[in-house]
């Protein structure tokens, strides 16, 4: 009966937090298409363990696996290195820039610039940090969630989260005193 | 309240993480602190910037489109089937779901087998995660969540956190120090994993249930990095590490003579 359950459950699962995962994956992975890629296996691991679901934070669950698949290529990505380059922020793909709605051009010019330079600043985080800003700032889990999510304990989060924090905010205030003619 | 303690509790306060009564306290200490203010003013702005420069991907459409395709052919033969064909099913669906990726993904798997049996390619998964594991390990700032060089701190340590904490031996005489342990992810189960050093060559010993480990004395290897799997008390236990193939076979035989 459960694994009836299991596969509606893990559809619906899927459906609903698809933004969350491909939000995740686009910051894991730096590009659309591997992280299209990477939720859609996801998905297909999902299924397969559904069985293995404990109850608990689903959505955690759920990106705890999505995670393990961005991770397993990236892995795959870097295998002709020695060092594991988990980072490659500069072949980072331009194509997945933030688009602005402003139609004052100066404006425009300087929000894409900030987005380009704020989106460099997160991509050269490393992914330990990098994963648990975005999880909180951006997809707002609690901290529970996020442990559940990346199998740390809560402890943990919290470090990372503010050392994350710690090190966006130098970065970014270093990036505003090299820019002062131009303001931030 | 003082400075040092407000700046720890900023945090979880501003994440909404911290219970009422320390709430309170924190914004006593608030009112009297420009500096503790200043703090809580920047993790405000990054906030701010984070969400207005750096903006959620949606999912594309075309994304959804395909897990729901993927929804419909999995759940369709499923209807006419018994309950106990259910759940096989399920599982054999997805599996060959799964490779129907692969393949499109662009035969990229291929050279990790050579015939495809589903339970080669579970089997090669677990694998695959294993080494994930083991390389963010690496790359992160620390590979344990529990430092320790004692054997007796690092196995209280699991319990409670996995089903079955392992048998946790030191072998610093032998070469091969106990650094630590830590929790990780194979398939959608948690482990506990042991980590030693040799050398400069850092050693994880993932402890996995007897249904998810891959076949024993089977090394597998994969850009320049080692799995072994060796039974550990009643576990099977996965060795990765790029250490030397005889380093691996001497820890190997270590640790399959721990009772």
């Amino acid at each position: 009966m459960s694994s009836v359950i299991g596969q509606s459950f893990i559809d619906d699962l899927a459906l609903r937090h698809l933004d969350a995962a491909y939000n995740l994956g686009r910051w894991l992975l730096g590009n659309e298409h591997e992280a299209a890629d990477a939720v859609h296996d996801a998905y297909l691991r999902a299924v397969r363990a559904a069985g293995t679901y404990a109850g608990g934070n689903e959505r955690a669950w759920w990106l705890a696996i999505v995670r393990n698949c961005c991770l397993a290529r990236l892995a795959l990505r870097n295998k002709n290195k020695r060092e594991l380059a988990i980072d490659d922020g500069s072949t980072a793909p331009e194509r997945w820039m933030p688009r602005s709605d402003s139609d004052d051009v100066e404006n425009h010019v300087d929000s894409a610039q900030r987005q380009s330079m704020l989106k460099q600043h997160l991509q050269d985080l490393p992914l330990n940090f990098r994963e648990v800003l975005i999880l909180r700032e951006i997809e707002e889990l609690s901290y529970r969630e996020i442990a559940d999510a990346l199998e740390i304990p809560i402890g943990t989060v919290m470090s990372r989260l503010a050392r994350g924090r710690d090190l966006l905010q130098k970065a970014l205030a270093e990036y505003a005193t090299t820019q002062a003619p131009h303001g931030l | 309240m003082d400075c040092k303690i407000a700046s720890e509790l900023l945090p979880p306060y501003f994440d909404g993480e911290l219970d009422r009564t320390t709430s309170r306290e924190l914004e006593a200490h608030l009112d009297g602190c420009a500096h503790c203010r200043d703090a809580l003013i920047g993790l405000d702005a990054l906030r701010t910037t984070l969400r207005e420069e750096a903006p959620r991907h949606p999912a594309p459409e075309l994304l959804r489109a395909r897990i729901r395709k993927e929804i419909s052919r999995t759940s369709v033969p499923m209807q006419s089937a018994a309950f106990a064909a259910r759940s096989r099913h399920a599982g054999w669906l997805a599996m060959a779901a799964s490779w129907v990726v692969m393949f499109a993904a662009g035969g990229m798997w291929m050279s990790m087998r050579n015939h495809a049996g589903a339970n080669e390619d579970a089997q090669s998964q677990i694998s695959r995660d294993m080494f994930a594991g083991h390389w963010r390990a690496l790359a992160a700032n620390s590979p344990f969540d529990v430092v320790s060089t004692d054997q007796h701190t690092v196995k209280p340590w699991f319990a409670g956190k996995v089903s079955v904490a392992p048998l946790v031996q030191d072998f610093t005489a032998q070469g091969f120090a106990l650094v630590g342990g830590r929790i990780d992810y194979v398939g959608s189960e948690r482990v506990p994993v042991l980590v030693y050093r040799h050398g400069h060559h850092l050693i994880d010993v993932f402890v996995l249930s007897p249904d998810h480990a891959p076949a024993l004395d089977n090394p597998v290897q994969s850009q320049g990095y080692l799995q072994e799997t060796v039974m550990l008390g009643g576990q099977p236990a996965t060795i990765v590490s790029d250490m030397g193939g005889a380093d691996l076979a001497h820890f190997a035989q270590l640790l399959g003579s721990v009772k």
